[in-house]
């Protein structure tokens, strides 16, 4: 973690309901200076909650907040600042570019409320523009922009002014597929040229893991893991995340036996057929007899059209082919064994029919065990 | 068929093919509709127009044609200064209208001020009750000897003197102000509701505090809104005749539509020199409208995104109550103090401005609305049937014929439609008596003149628009596809009309058909220019007691009037929603 005084946001045991809902629970995450931290989740998990809290467009019941070391939220201290006094910044999902207004009026409304000078407002208005690629839209009217272009007069509203901190929630969703990538690679070409501390709301997972430093998964209101991309991705610590980041085969079984890191875990059958024995990694503290979760991603598994010879560990099952689909580069497809479903991702074309016989295999390392 | 086999038979017939497919139905059936309209809604005008270059001789025996009416109107003792009052009744109720109704709104729609949920309907209301009463409510409570206001100052707070005087033109703004400032909330207040709080929130998180996210912000984007409404007050103002006639004109403060009004009737009667005044008040509303349809309507601010959206709404924190003080002290003043005012003089034989317990009496009541009864004034008692025929007759009318018109403006293609199109907002532009002065000189000489016909049909001529619009809104949305496909699963026109058309458009119907029983159940300005002995309605009843009679009797019969809009309020709250008005 970095040091003290690197932090920039501070977010201590933040909770927060709507009457009887919980939308956020003992929420704590420190972000370093020039970070850019992602709030991954399903919809209605609290990440849009999270992120008003900090702007101050919500408030908090429990939890302190602070920006740039002074507190902004806490209500056991009775402190509030409005969202005026924060100095942040916000990009929304509905980029909230004032129709009434020119693209510079838009971007030079944070520095007029600061009472910057004219000469101040116009080379760093045009300065934010040039950094987004509006500066020859600078006179039009918003009404008159894609949606791409308002996303990006918003972004440079809200840099304009050099804000402590940057809160993005969901501002790509609203762009179509081509438009979306484009702006994601922008976002943090720029957030690095910038170094502005970040804080982006998403409910979709490739985004967080190409963009962020460190990703926040969150379910249910509370968070799941905090890890860089990397890291939640190989090491995800329960099968929510496992299955959120990425996908995955989830076999639900008991654990039989253990040798040191190796975990047999038996998966029953559900048509009556014969369980699954398997061996997978992971769950240290699991006991014999206990519930296991197995993970398998469908990238980890080979797929093999007679029954392979295996001689160094590695796990066989033996199911049937559900469907496949061709997506150019790879085939995806389903196989049932034992009454379980098995994704695989295979990285050539294998003319495969519905209900022929096939062997899979996997290592024991990318069994991932977990016991939630 | 094929072009080398074109004979010249061939080439005739294709001709009078062309021909017969011109003469379809529907064709003549647009047509035949838009001359009925265009008869009823243009007729009186030209006429008004051609009447407006008739010159009285000063004997009043013959008539001549010339300017000299236009002349006359502005170096008359009085028109002129009628002209500068209209105008600054006009803008002075127009900026507390468009005051109230924006802060109203604003508060209702945006913040979180306590009761919003049920105060609306309440700020709705003086915009069905007729400014005419409220004049009259006014009157009682403002007046300086009789006014209750000052009799209360006096007793209570022991105040010399008075602390208001309603009766001038101050009073003409007040009272209009406030019963147009729901016009004014009806324009902003879906705007404001719809609109997508990220553009106020990013206000904030830019930096900017509520006070300047409010003026900077939010009010810019419901502009157009505030616009519109601010225009349609002003014409409405300057065509308002009740309140005008009640606390201006007989103190010495004139306007174009109280003189309208007695060049109509009365002993100095001169119906051409009504006619050209008339014309200058349409010109200048006809102008106004067309500034609001042709370039503001279009313009509003698309504020709505529907993806993300969060209601959420400005905590005014401790000053939520004050917004609420605020809303109620408009309630009280717009609605609670002047009936129950009215109910107080209705109860005393005569009004002092005080209040006699020991002599409150029911006779007023007994007067005006028992027509059976030997005491009763028939110009009152008429009133009451005569409304009620005229407003339940003329809004089924008026509705058949919106019908009818937004049916062939949506659905098809005929000569017509583009002329019903424009027919159906020309009488918007013009104040009630500025379309009655038309008819009264087009029809004088016709036997539907002095019967409720002529009323009914200037009422319908100048309020079918308002009826045609809630269907239009409504049609717009229906899509065209869904009556298609009913025909293409075989059902025939007529099945189609009745069994999908019509059930989809119920409750515009009905919304459209109370509207316009409300405003026809308090209508004055067409019906003071337009009524005889016999064909009183209501507000004429009103007016006849409040000019030949006495106060206490005019508050009773203000007061039935008031019951009657109330119930059809209530109606009109229950089977149809804010939409219908905005339409
Ligand atoms: N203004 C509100 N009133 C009542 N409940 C709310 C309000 N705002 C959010 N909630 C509830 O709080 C929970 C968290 O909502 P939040 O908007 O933070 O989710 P989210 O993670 O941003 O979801 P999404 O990806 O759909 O935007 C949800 O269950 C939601 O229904
Ligand atoms: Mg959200």
């Amino acid at each position: 973690m970095t040091s003290n005084s690197d932090i920039k946001v501070s977010i201590e045991h933040l909770y927060k309901s709507y009457g009887a809902e919980t939308a956020v629970k003992d929420f704590n995450l420190d972000i370093a200076q020039g970070e850019f931290v992602t709030l991954l989740g399903p919809s209605g998990c609290g990440k849009t909650t999270t992120l008003r809290c900090v702007a101050g467009l919500e408030r908090p019941e429990a939890g302190e907040i602070r920006i740039g070391g002074e507190t902004v939220v806490a209500p056991e201290k009775d402190i509030y600042l409005f969202p005026e006094h924060r100095n942040i910044g916000m990009v929304f999902q509905s980029y909230a570019v004032w129709p009434h207004m020119t693209v510079f009026d838009n971007v030079a409304y944070g520095l007029r409320v600061r009472r910057a000078s004219g000469a101040e407002i116009k080379t760093k208005t045009m300065k934010a523009l040039e950094l987004v690629g509006l500066d020859h839209v600078a006179d039009r009217f918003a009404t008159k922009l894609s949606g791409g272009q308002r996303q990006r007069v918003a972004l440079a509203r809200a840099i304009v002014y050099e804000p402590d901190v940057i809160l993005f929630d969901e501002p790509l969703s609203n762009l179509d597929a081509k438009l979306r990538e484009q702006m994601r690679d922008e976002i943090v070409r720029l957030q690095k040229e910038v170094g502005i501390t970040s804080i982006f709301v998403t409910h979709d997972q490739s985004e967080a893991l190409v963009m962020s430093d460190r990703v926040v998964v969150m379910d249910k209101a509370v968070i799941q893991q905090i890890g860089d991309p990397e890291d939640i991705y190989a090491n995800p610590v329960n099968s929510f995340v496992a299955n959120f980041i990425g996908v995955t085969s989830l076999l639900e079984g008991k654990l039989t036996a253990r040798s040191g890191e190796t975990c047999e875990v038996e998966v029953p059958s559900t048509n009556g057929g014969a369980p699954l024995r398997l061996r997978g990694t992971g769950a240290p503290a699991a006991q014999t007899g206990d519930r296991i979760f197995f993970n398998l991603r469908p990238e980890d598994v080979q797929l093999h059209l007679d029954a392979p010879d295996v001689s160094d560990g590695q796990n066989v099952i033996e199911g049937k082919v559900i469907d496949t689909i061709y997506l150019g580069s790879f085939l995806e497809g389903r196989v049932s064994a034992s009454g379980h479903e098995i994704g695989i991702q295979i990285d050539h074309y294998e003319n495969l029919r519905p209900d022929q016989t096939v062997w899979l295999t996997f290592r024991p390392e990318h069994g991932l065990c977990l016991t939630d | 068929m094929t072009t080398e086999t074109l004979s010249p038979t061939r080439e005739r017939s294709r001709t009078s093919n062309r021909l017969r497919a011109m003469m379809t139905q529907e064709n003549l059936i647009t047509f035949v509709v838009a001359i009925i309209v265009a008869g009823a809604v243009i007729v009186p005008l030209a006429v008004l127009f051609v009447s407006s270059f008739k010159v009285l001789d000063p004997l009043g025996w013959d008539t001549a044609w010339g300017f000299g009416n236009y002349v006359e109107m502005f170096t008359d003792r009085i028109i002129p200064k009628a002209f500068i009052n209209t105008l600054i009744i006009s803008s002075g109720s127009t900026v507390l209208a468009t005051f109230l109704g924006v802060s109203l709104a604003w508060i209702n729609a945006r913040t979180n001020c306590p009761g919003r949920d049920y105060l609306e309907p309440y700020n709705l209301i003086p915009f069905f009750l007729s400014p005419f009463v409220g004049a009259i409510a006014w009157h009682n409570l403002g007046e300086p000897q009789t006014g209750l206001l000052n009799n209360l100052a006096r007793d209570v707070l022991g105040i010399e003197g008075a602390i208001m005087n309603i009766d001038n033109i101050w009073g003409v703004i007040w009272v209009t102000g406030i019963f147009f400032a729901p016009l004014v909330y009806l324009f902003v207040v879906g705007s404001l509701r719809r609109m997508d709080p990220s553009l106020e929130d990013s206000a904030r998180t830019t930096g900017a505090g509520l006070v300047r996210t409010t003026m900077t912000v939010t009010l810019p984007l419901v502009m157009p809104g505030i616009l519109s409404g601010a225009i349609i007050v002003f014409v409405t103002s300057a065509g308002e005749f009740g309140v005008p006639f009640k606390l201006s004109a007989p103190y010495g403060w004139e306007t174009l539509t109280t003189q309208i009004f007695s060049k109509a009737v009365g002993d100095d009667a001169n119906h051409y020199l009504g006619a050209a005044m008339s014309m200058a008040l349409g010109i200048i509303t006809v102008f106004l409208i067309w500034v609001q349809q042709r370039y503001i309507a279009p313009r509003s601010f698309t504020t709505v995104t529907g993806k993300g959206f969060r209601p959420n709404v400005l905590d005014l924190g401790p000053w939520k109550w004050v917004a609420f003080g605020y809303n109620l002290t408009f309630i009280a003043v717009a609605v609670v103090l002047p009936i129950v005012c009215l109910i107080i003089v209705s109860l005393h034989p005569v009004w002092t401005g005080k209040i006699v317990w020991a002599d409150l009496t029911t006779i007023n009541y007994v007067k005006t609305l028992f027509w059976w009864r030997p005491e009763a004034i028939s110009a009152a008692t008429n009133g009451i049937g005569n409304s009620l025929i005229l407003a339940f007759g003329g809004a089924s009318i008026a509705m058949v014929m919106a019908l009818v018109i937004s049916y062939m403006i949506h659905r098809t293609k005929g000569f017509g439609v583009r002329m019903l199109d424009f027919l159906s907002v020309v009488p918007i532009g013009f104040p009630g008596i500025v379309l009655a002065m038309g008819v009264l000189v087009t029809y004088i000489q016709t036997p539907i003149y002095a019967t409720l016909w002529i009323l009914m049909l200037a009422y319908i001529t100048r309020f079918f628009p308002y009826g045609q619009r809630n269907i239009s809104s409504i049609m717009l949305a229906i899509s065209e596809e869904l009556d298609q496909s009913s025909r293409m699963a075989g059902a025939s026109w007529f099945t189609t009309l009745w069994r999908i058309t019509i059930p989809l458009l119920k409750p515009g119907l009905f919304a459209g058909w109370i509207l316009l029983f409300i405003i026809f159940l308090r209508e004055l300005s067409i019906s003071i220019i337009l009524f005889t002995t016999g064909t009183e309605t209501l507000s004429v009843g009103v007016y006849y007691l409040t000019n030949f009679e006495n106060e206490p009797l005019t508050a009773a019969l203000s007061m039935a009037q008031t019951v009657l809009l109330l119930i059809a309020i209530y109606a009109f709250r229950r089977f149809a929603g804010r939409e219908a008005l905005t339409a």
